[in-house]
């Protein structure tokens, strides 16, 4: 039996809201304490092992950094234990701890030193560090000349470098040229396979499906759901979805209700497949009467980009509803977005002549899986031939687990 | 052991990044020094007097003085804000936060060292005689450097709690100056003298002093540096050892 890599055992930080911090208010204190806590993760229990890859998904203050912060050491949990084994490399963000006046050559050796290595060990993975980073013609360059990628590319190498037992990642592969991006997702490959565990903290969902085979889902400070991605990213877009139903669109001459993602047999859909056609249903609440309202769905990627618009002929009148009807939407409509992702489904209802909007509903927020190779927000589903062979892109990239297993089959 | 060498190379990056984009680059490191002092001597020995009739160099006693001041006042305002200003570093790896506050003590050592280099040279020029008593600089420097480095660990702890500190610093800067023996001898103060022991500097800048001639400071001055230091240091350690893990909630 391996020990595992890394132990969440009942995990809880508290954070203190503190209205005023100044000498002043904490000498003299007036009245009780104006503070109130914020349990930013509660009775978390997590068990990774030595050589797992595993995703955590959540929505903005789930409490996902704070989680991060306390696997990387540089916070201590207030309640329960956080054990790692070995070497932890922080990968958070770009270019971390980079000092703008000094060289690459400087910020290498300064960095590295951060992460626990000593000069020596720096000076013999020095030129591996600088060729993985391609700046070998920049490294005496101030890093403040740096472009934003060579910034975020000089970070990531050394941070890959360092050998690390446990390699904590935050959305860093979302930026970088592509050239950059294979090769550190070939780099990452090659430490899972050497055993280092991998914990890997993205929005961005399809590198999560694409890498993690297991992965947990975070909700309010707490592990909801840790198991297969696939159960984890429902259960993210359940949360995401619950949470929009709010009493926002409530009020006004229509509402919008009772949202469902189905499949076209009518029962639920969990994640949606690319090749499979769907049904968004919701219902409209006419509060007041309405002479031939028209209706918009649009659907938008995660980023907020408009992806897709469909519409009803605006100005024809049709038939009126009257107020307490209740009447069925039903777009059916097939999720060809080559990248897969998050998107949501927007229903717009508006008067006759689109002058007036009755509602415009926010809906619901879904992940579609990415076909392997595809990115995109389209699908055109090209095919990629040299001198008559097909060369599409057709292996999955995750690492181990479920494909793995799928491929061996 | 990498911890040292992780200071070691913090602190040649702050001292290497501070001259970096300046034209006369290092050279200012001495420039200034000197300035300081000579504006010191100058002012200070035609307004207050303190000179006449002492039985030591008066030039040579306020260039002694200004030697620790220079380098504590360098070295305190940056260790106060050490932590916080490291925080795109520090909510990222964990390592000792302590050793940020130690880099700016570190790295002015050079400083320190051209500064006593300087006050050698000197010492001839403004007519003081130099002998083996300008040893008394190393013991000097030694507590200095270790009153200093507390104080920056304690500060610095504390300036994440509570940004008032900054300000303080400050102030207490602008007096401390003046509360100490620099530009004057104890003498000069006739019956308030003894309150100046309480201050845990002067029995540090007596010594600097003392090593160009100038009267061994009290006994009770140099036992109030060392206890000084030693419960700072105390207190310092034991804030960093619970709070390392803490300072970054408040980041």
């Amino acid at each position: 039996m391996t020990q595992p890599a890394i132990e969440l055992d009942g995990v809880g930080k508290r954070y203190w809201k503190i209205q005023e911090r100044s000498l002043l208010r904490s000498l003299v204190r007036f009245g009780p304490p104006n503070k109130t806590e914020l349990w930013a993760l509660r009775d978390a229990n997590l068990l990774v092992e030595p050589g797992e890859t595993i995703g955590i998904v959540g929505r903005n203050g789930a409490g996902k950094s704070t989680l991060l912060r306390l696997l990387a050491g540089v916070s201590r949990p207030t309640t329960g234990t956080v054990t790692t084994r070995g070497r932890i490399a922080p990968l958070l963000s770009v270019g971390v701890g980079f000092h703008q006046e000094m060289t690459g050559r400087e910020n290498i050796y300064v960095n590295g030193m951060l992460l626990g290595f000593g000069k020596s060990r720096i000076d013999t993975l020095f030129d591996e560090i600088v060729e993985f980073a391609d700046l070998a013609d920049f490294i005496d360059t101030p890093v403040k000349f740096y472009s934003s990628g060579m910034y975020m590319r000089l970070g990531f190498s050394v941070a890959m470098h360092v050998e690390p037992d446990v390699l904590l990642v935050d959305e860093v592969l979302a930026v970088g040229d592509i050239g950059f991006r294979i090769r550190s997702l070939d780099r990452m490959r090659e430490m899972h396979r050497s055993g280092t565990a991998v914990v890997f903290v993205s929005h961005w969902l399809q590198a999560v499906q694409l890498l993690c085979p297991r992965a947990v889902c975070m909700h309010r400070g707490q592990i909801v759901f840790d198991g297969p991605t696939e159960g984890a990213l429902a259960r993210h877009h359940e949360l995401l979805t619950s949470d929009a139903d709010s009493a926002e669109y409530a009020r006004g001459t229509v509402r919008v209700e009772n949202r469902q993602l189905l499949k076209l047999d009518g029962s639920p859909a969990g994640t949606v497949q690319q090749d499979s056609a769907m049904i968004y249903r919701v219902e409209l609440h006419f509060d007041e009467s309405v002479e031939s309202p028209q209706v918009l769905f649009q659907v938008y990627a995660e980023d907020g980009t408009f992806v897709y618009q469909m519409q009803t002929p605006l100005g024809e009148s049709w038939r009126t509803l009257s107020a307490g009807a209740i009447a069925t939407l039903d777009v059916t409509f097939l999720p060809r977005f080559g990248g897969g992702g998050t998107f949501r489904n927007v229903v717009v209802v508006t008067s006759i002549d689109t002058s007036v909007t009755y509602v415009r509903d926010d809906g619901l927020a879904y992940f579609v899986e990415p076909r392997i190779g595809a990115a995109g927000l389209s699908d055109l589903e090209a095919k990629i031939a040299i001198d008559g062979v097909d060369r599409t892109e057709s292996r999955p990239m995750r690492f181990g687990g479920t494909w793995a297993a799928v491929e061996g089959a | 052991m990498n911890n040292r060498s992780l200071l070691i190379s913090l602190a040649q990056k702050e001292f290497r990044v501070r001259y970096k984009r300046a034209w006369l680059g290092v050279i200012w490191s001495i420039a200034l020094p000197i300035f300081q002092s000579a504006v010191m001597v100058f002012i200070f020995s035609r307004v207050g007097r303190f000179g006449s009739g002492s039985s030591f160099n008066y030039a040579a006693f306020v260039l002694a003085g200004m030697v620790p001041w220079l380098y504590l006042s360098a070295s305190v305002a940056s260790s106060t804000t050490s932590i916080v200003d490291a925080s795109d570093i520090t909510v990222k790896i964990a390592f000792p936060r302590a050793i940020l506050p130690l880099v700016s003590p570190v790295a002015n050592l050079f400083t320190l060292a051209i500064s006593v280099l300087i006050l050698f040279i000197a010492l001839p020029i403004v007519g003081a005689s130099v002998g083996p008593r300008f040893l008394f600089v190393l013991p000097a420097a030694v507590l200095l450097c270790a009153f200093t480095a507390t104080l920056g660990l304690a500060l610095g702890a504390l300036y994440v709690y509570f940004r008032d500190v900054k300000f303080m610093v400050q102030a207490v800067l602008l007096v401390w100056i003046y509360i100490t023996p620099i530009v004057y001898p104890p003498s000069a103060l006739k019956g308030a003298a003894p309150w100046l022991d309480f201050n845990p500097l002067t029995g540090i800048v007596g010594l600097f002093q003392r090593a160009v001639g100038a009267p061994v400071p009290s006994v009770r001055a140099l036992l109030v540096s060392v206890a000084t230091t030693l419960v700072l240091g105390v207190v310092a350690i034991r804030a960093h050892h619970r709070h390392d893990r803490l300072f970054v909630d408040l980041l």
